[in-house]
Parts: C-alpha cells; structure tokens; sequence
C-alpha cells in the first residue's frame, strides 16, 4: 500500500467514533469521522477515501439511506456496523451493496481484519466481476447461492446449512467461477471469521464443501484443486 | 379377536354425540316397530277369529237342525274349504294341542260382535284352575244361546284347543243328542309387516335418519375442531391469524374469548420481547466502548483478561437477545436438510473446540428435508450441542426419521448427567445446576430455555434424560 488509505468512520456515539479512529490511525490508517448523515456528506465531498464503516443504527437519517445514498456516489468498499441479532439489516444491507458487515459489539481487531482484507480486495477491484450487492442469486449446476440471506438451496428448494467460513469460501468461488483463487486469497476471507490455524481451515472448509455439494456424485469434481495450491469451481453459473 | 385401535367409549366428541343418538334413535325406531307389529297381530288376530268363529257357527247350526242321519250329507254338501275342515265323531276331539284358556276362547267367540275392540276380561285372568263357573256363565249367555242356536251349549259342551301361535284351532262342540262335531282350522301365521315393501320402508327410514344425526354431529362439533386447530396454530405461532367470530352464539362468543386470549399472549411476549430486547440494545455500546479502550491498555496480560470478561458478557447480550426474540415470528419456516445442518453445527463445534472433536459424532440419515425456522433451529440445537461438550465433554446427536408422527433429535453425553430434582429447573431462564464444576464452565442460564422455546415454537418440546450409563441425553421431538 502505497499511502495510508483513507477511512470514513459514520457513528452516533461520539466515544466510539473516537476510540476507533484513534484505534484505526494507531494501525496506520487515516480516519474522518461523522456524526450523522449530514455531515457523511460534507465529509464524503471534501475528502478521497477507500472505505467506509457505516453505522446502521443512526438517530435520523439511516445508515442504510446513507448507504443508499453512497452507492449512488461511488463504488467505494462499505462495512456496515449491524445491531446484533438483526438479520434484517444485515440483509438490506448487503442487498445494498455493503461489501461487509460486523455485529455490534465487534472486535476491533476482527473489524481491522475485515477492512484490511477488503483494502487489499479493492486494490483490484477491476478484477471483481460484479459489485457487491448486486447480485441477488447466483445459480450453478443445480444449486442456488443466495448471499444476502447467506443461504444455499439445492434442486427442491431445500437449504443446506454452511458454516460462516464455508459459505464466505463458497461465495468467492462462485463469484469467481471459472477462475482458479489462490490460497491467500481465500485466507483473506476466511480471516476474522474463523478460530484456529487459517491454512488448515482451508482445506477442511473446501472438502466439506465438497462433500455438501459434490455429494450425489452427480456434481463429482466441481470444486477443482488447482497444482500449486488454489481451487476453481468449475461450472456455469447465473446471475440474477 | 379385538381390532387394533377400538375402544369401547369412542374419543371424538363427534362420534360421541352421534352413537347415543343413533341408538337412542334406534330404540325408538325399534319400540314404534314394536308397537306397530303388536297391532297388526292384534287385528289380524281378531279378524282370522271373526271369520273362523263364523264358519263354526253357521256349521254347528245347520249340523243341529239337521236328523241326525241325514247329518253326514249335510256335512259333505257344506263347503270345507282348504284350512277348514270339520268332522263328526262319537266323543271329544284327541290332540296334544294345548287346552285353550277361557279367555281366549271367549275373545275368540267375541270377536265376530265387537270386533277388534275385544279385549281380555280382567276378571278371568289368571282364573284356569277353577273357572267351571264362568265357563258355564258364558256358556249359557245370551251371545252364545244366540249364536250357538236356541238349544244354547253346556259348558262341558266345548272343548278348544291351540290357538293362534300354535296355527292351529281344534274344537269339538257337542251336539244335544251326543255327537260331537269336530273343527279344525288352520290359523295364518301372524304377519306383524303387512307390506314386503314395509321393512325396505323402514330400512330406509333409519339410513335417512342416522344420516342426519352424522350430519347434524359434525356440523356441530366441527367449531370444536376449528378451535383445536386454532389453538394448535397458536402454539406454533403467537401470530397466527385469528378465529372468524362468527357462525352460532355460542361458538363466536368462544372465537371472541379465543381471539382475546391469543391477544394478550402476543402483547404479553411483545412486552417481554421489547423489555430484553432494550436491555441488549443498550449494553451493546458499552461493551463496544470498553473493547475500543481496552486495546489501548500497554499491559497485554490486564488486555487479554479484560477482552475475555468481555467476551463473556458479549455472550451474555447475545443470549439475552436471543431469548428476547420471539421465537415464533421474524423467520419464515423453510425447507430445510436436517441432517446437514446437525453435521454442519458439529463442524462448527468441531472448530471452536478441536480437542474435542474426535468426540462429536452424528447418526442418522444422511439427508432429511424437514420444514422450521432455519436460524433459530440452528440456535437451538447448536445450544444443546455446546452443552453436551461444556457439560459432557462430548456429543453425540441422533436424527430419528418420523415415527408416530414425531422426528426425535437426541444428544447425548459422557458428563455425570443432571441431578433428577433439578432437571426440568435447568429450562428456567438464568437457573444453573450450583456445582462449582459448572460455575468454571460459565454459561448463561439462557441456553436450555431458548433451545426450549424455539422447539416449542416449531410445535416440539425438549425433555432431558439421565441416561442409564451414565451421562445426559436430551431428546428434541418435533412434529412431522
């Protein structure tokens, strides 16, 4: 990274608006701070900046009319801050477009992670086929990858429960179809979600992966290993 | 032999109400029947009398005003037609046919005057063994003096036997000068149905009817069956849409009270559902506030510790939100593969707690589409999964397909199980077992009571049991 990127930070709590952008600039990031959506604005106009963490649960004007409002801006990366236990939210959020979401109350650290993962993410975002977000279903040899509500249906309709780490592998993939994904990429996603030894946790999310989708036979080898460590979903998939 | 599933008193209210009156209806059915072939007899009785009584009249008295020589020719000339016949014969007549009461004879000579309207003297009742006097009063009445010739007949005179059940009368009368004259009559069997088309008549009468009565029940009952069901969605779901209030008085008041009852339900977990709710919103941005300052503390071990309490009350909030939510509504009930998600949780164990991995097992099919709230089954069972490690040390969890209309999940553990007081005191939110083993293992209350009431929620319950080896089971039964 060539400069310190540039975070804007949209938090009610003047406290925690403080403390993180003291926390972010403690890890070498430059932080603006705003109260409310007025001053997002006034900030986001008079500044450059490569990301945004975005309260949902702003008095007056909402996060997500902010995030509405962002969208229309720029493509810039969102990660939403989400009330705890509010599914809702965090699927209109990330229907929105929000590229990430952190419950409330999160970890710094995990919120560092998430950001930095998707700085470096951004830094070739021409190679993101899609923006987030818009995407509400993607299709594939049968099965049905719902990322908003975190979900995947088979052939009848019927969900097949996915790990966190799981599903966020999984997505990548899919997004990616056809495209071999080397293992730091994947370990960019898996970080922050997942307890113990990331490397590990790859191979042991792919092969249940595996097992969940390619299970019937039918669907043998859809999850390719690619030589020299990385994976390919090997499959036609539609978007809608 | 007993089939399999009768029961002597039927369970529903339907067949309950319908079987005393389809009996009662048949025994009314059965009396009138009763009543109505009991008259037909009684006519038909009277009236083959009438024309047998008639026939030995008008024979004994053109035989008495015959010569006695001439009697014989006489008797061939008379008509005897086919059931009839009659004799002349030196003394009484010889049959095993029982002797006629006096009653009946007398009913039977009767009959050709009054008819139908004959009924039983009550005084000759009961009067066999000594009624030679009423036997020679009657015989020397002015109706028998009439009809049996001036002449008139001596009590010793006649002699009947049979009757009309035996189907048979013989009678001798004596003549002045000795002879006897011998009739024998055939009797019709009694006819209590007049018509071949009466019992086809009936028949069809009681199907109408009983028809009617099923009919009649059900409509009846089946307010009963609407409510069952209402109250049934109730327990699923405190949303469920509320009862039409209307039809009859007495079912729209029971719909109205039904409605009013699921109202303050609703309002009452709304109102605890908010109260919770408001208590995790607000400990939410403090505890964020303190991981914030928390990361600016230089002394890493003080860090450490401070993040962990902090992780322990985060987990707290998260319980108490969880519990807050209404189980019922917020998630839609979907398709969902049982069996995976089970594994899919026991990966996730698995991950947090990989030293006990090798003792997390699951059995069972491996696919079983089942419909529930996704998340909030996920909840649960992780749950009682995350128990059975913290408590037991292991997990092992089985699917049983459906059996009597039930899916059970079970899992079970290697852990000194639960004392047997204390073990439906565990579903109370925030009670725990007081041993200082679990006072280590932390927890908050809340796990078992939420498990519970999402279970609930899906129409299910949760029962622990302390297995016989040793350890606990808990054993999830949702409706199929």
């Amino acid at each position: 990274m060539e400069q310190n990127p540039h975070i804007l930070i949209v938090d009610d709590d003047r406290d925690i608006r403080e403390l993180l952008a003291r926390f972010l600039e403690k890890n070498q990031m430059r932080v603006t701070a705003a109260r409310d959506g007025r001053e997002a604005r006034r900030a986001w106009t008079n500044g450059h900046y490569q990301l945004v963490v975005l309260d949902l649960m702003l008095p007056g004007e909402s996060g997500l009319d902010i995030a509405k409002w962002l969208r229309t801006q720029s493509t810039v990366p969102i990660v939403m801050l989400t009330a705890m236990g509010e599914e809702t939210d965090r699927v209109i959020g990330l229907e929105l477009g929000a590229d990430d979401y952190v419950a409330k109350p999160f970890s710094p650290r995990e919120l560092l992670a998430r950001i930095r993962a998707i700085l470096r993410r951004a830094g070739d975002r021409a190679d993101q086929p899609h923006a987030p977000g818009s995407v509400k279903q993607y299709r594939f040899s049968g099965w049905t990858l719902e990322p908003a509500h975190r979900r995947l249906l088979n052939t009848e309709g019927t969900e097949i429960s996915l790990t966190g780490g799981e599903f966020d592998l999984l997505l990548a993939l899919v997004d990616r179809a056809n495209r071999v994904l080397t293992r730091d990429m994947l370990l960019d996603l898996l970080r922050g979600r997942q307890a113990g030894p990331f490397d590990r946790a790859i191979d042991v999310a792919i092969s249940r992966l595996r097992r969940k989708l390619e299970d019937d036979g039918h669907n043998a080898q859809l999850i390719k290993t690619v030589r020299g460590g990385g994976y390919v979903l090997a499959t036609t998939v539609e978007r809608s | 032999m007993r089939l399999p599933g009768f029961r002597l008193w039927p369970r529903s209210l339907a067949t309950r109400t319908a079987v005393p009156l389809l009996i009662g209806l048949m025994l009314v059915q059965v009396a009138g029947l009763t009543i109505h072939a009991l008259d037909r007899i009684d006519i038909q009785q009277v009236v083959q009398m009438r024309e047998v009584a008639s026939e030995i009249f008008s024979v004994f008295r053109a035989v008495a005003a015959t010569p006695r020589d001439r009697r014989e020719n006489v008797l061939a000339a008379l008509h005897q037609g086919p059931g009839f016949a009659v004799t002349l014969a030196a003394g009484p007549p010889v049959t095993e046919l029982p002797e006629m009461p006096l009653q009946t004879l007398r009913r039977f000579w009767m009959a050709i005057e009054a008819g139908p309207l004959i009924r039983a003297d009550p005084r000759l009742l009961g009067s066999k063994p000594d009624d030679a006097p009423e036997r020679r009063a009657w015989a020397s009445s002015e109706f028998m003096r009439r009809n049996f010739g001036q002449a008139g007949v001596a009590p010793t005179d006649i002699v009947a036997h049979g009757g009309l059940f035996a189907h048979r009368l013989i009678m001798g009368v004596r003549l002045t000068d000795g002879d006897w004259l011998h009739f024998d009559a055939e009797l019709g069997a009694p006819r209590p149905w007049h018509s071949p088309t009466f019992l086809a008549a009936f028949g069809l009468m009681t199907l109408v009817a009983a028809a009617l009565t099923v009919w009649a029940v059900r409509r009846l009952t089946a307010p009963v069956r609407v409510l069952a069901a209402a109250a049934e969605a109730l327990g699923r779901d405190v949303n469920a849409p509320p009862l039409p209030e209307t039809g009859p008085e007495e079912v729209a008041t029971a719909a109205v009270a039904f409605n009013t009852m699921a109202h303050r339900i609703r309002r009452f977990v709304d109102d605890r559902t908010a109260l919770l709710a408001a208590i995790g919103h607000d400990l939410r941005t403090p505890i964020t506030r303190m991981k914030l300052r928390a990361e600016f503390l230089d002394d890493d071990e003080l860090r450490t510790k401070l993040l962990a309490d902090l992780g322990d009350l985060e987990t707290m909030v998260a319980a108490t939100l969880a519990f807050g939510r209404d189980a019922r509504t917020g998630e839609k009930i979907v398709a969902l593969d049982l069996a995976e998600l089970i594994r899919t949780i026991l990966d996730e164990t698995a991950d947090a707690h990989p030293e006990a991995a090798a003792r997390l097992a699951y059995q069972g099919p491996g696919h079983f589409t089942f419909r529930v709230r996704s998340m909030a089954m996920k909840r649960a069972l992780t749950n009682l999964i995350s128990n059975a490690i913290a408590y037991g040390g292991s997990a092992r969890v089985r699917l049983d397909p459906p059996a009597d209309g039930w899916v059970a999940i079970t899992v079970e553990d290697d852990g000194p199980g639960i004392p047997e007081q204390e073990i439906e005191r565990v579903f109370e939110p925030f009670h725990r077992v007081e041993t200082s083993r679990n006072r280590e293992t932390g927890g908050t209350g809340l796990g078992l009571p939420i498990a519970r009431d999402i279970v609930r929620a899906h129409g299910g319950d949760i029962v622990l049991a302390n297995r016989a080896g040793g350890g606990l089971a808990a054993r999830v039964t949702l409706p199929a």
